[in-house]
């Protein structure tokens, strides 16, 4: 079983022939897409008044700062337009697909994070509210076995629920980790917009879970969390990360020729 | 302004225009937040914060 997590940039660039990619792999095996789209809900918070706000972290990322109107407009843009194109795509090539959130069944269990440190307007540390973002901290496979065992292919928005019911934005790179780590995948395809992870200018072509140590310092801040989540992964039981482009023709056999970095033990 | 550090006691330059939520790490080791209470400026150590980011 695969695991493809597709980022916001790559729907935005390249959604037809990412579908299409993984409509051809589906007869060899069954698979759960995570997908991403910040990008088009700063847009569509934009169309609907709602001014998107972002903070920086002290390790310099750049992130969607989601509070309570940001929430609405991000559950109706993840689970409504960005879910339902990506499951419409799939359909229109004989797939049998279905799309959910985390807060379905429930799938992705989160807590939310009651505070964040943040670099302000002036450039110092400080600690805000948390906002409507959260971590996932458990996942339940039963609804997305009962939809694979039935040979559904299942498309996954990045939303979870905490316990105490409030839907929450979280990082879909996170969500892709978890549920390749609780369903013990053998393969998870990270489709970004860069080839793979670079270092001294070169895509590296194989990364040994002993080796991500070392290679952390010489990544961005983003690829460094992916790293960090293909090294857990891979402790939990998957099989394999690829970390490739998804704005090439065919995303997923380029990943079966051989490229994008692969982590492994 | 110079608070002590709850922590260790020991001298905390805090800038004069800090706000409520400002951090400052100390050389004892520990982060300090800056609070209000009622109208003056004092430092705890940082609690409940979470590094992890939506998307």
């Amino acid at each position: 079983m695969y695991v493809i997590k597709v980022g916001g940039k790559v729907l935005d660039r390249n959604l037809p022939k990412v579908v299409e990619s993984i409509s051809r792999e589906l007869s060899k095996t069954p698979i759960v897409l995570a997908h991403g789209g910040g990008n088009v809900v700063t847009e569509y918070c934009r169309r609907l008044g709602v001014e998107p706000k972002f903070v920086t972290s002290p390790e310099g990322i750049r992130s969607r700062y989601t509070d309570r109107g940001e929430l609405e407009v991000y559950v109706m843009v993840m689970a409504g337009k960005l879910n339902k194109e990506i499951v419409a795509g799939l359909v229109a090539r004989g797939v049998k697909a279905v799309g959910i959130t985390g807060a379905d069944g429930p799938t992705l269990i989160a807590e939310r994070k009651k505070r964040i440190v943040v670099i302000d307007e002036r450039g110092r540390k400080r600690v805000i509210d948390g906002g409507y973002t959260g971590r996932v901290v458990s996942v339940n496979s039963d609804l997305l076995k009962t939809f694979l065992s039935n040979g559904y292919t299942v498309v996954v928005a990045p939303i979870a629920i905490d316990d105490e019911g409030n839907m929450l934005n979280v990082d879909a790179d996170q969500v892709a980790f978890k549920i390749s780590s609780t369903l013990r995948v053998d393969k998870l395809i990270i489709l970004t917009d860069v080839p793979g992870v670079f270092v001294d200018g070169e895509v590296v072509k194989h990364i040994k879970a002993d080796e991500v140590g070392d290679i952390l310092s010489k990544v961005g801040a983003g690829m460094n969390r992916k790293l960090i989540e293909a090294l857990n992964a891979i402790r939990s039981g998957v099989g394999e990360v690829v970390i490739t482009s998804g704005i090439v023709e065919d995303p997923v056999g380029e990943v079966l020729r051989g490229n994008g970095t692969v982590v492994s033990q | 302004m110079i608070i002590k550090c709850p922590i260790c006691g020991g001298d905390v330059e805090v800038p004069d225009d800090a706000l409520p939520g400002e951090l400052i790490d100390h050389e004892c080791g520990i982060t300090l937040e800056v609070v209000n209470e009622g109208g003056s400026i004092k430092l705890r150590p940082l609690e409940g914060v979470r590094e992890d980011w939506g998307e």
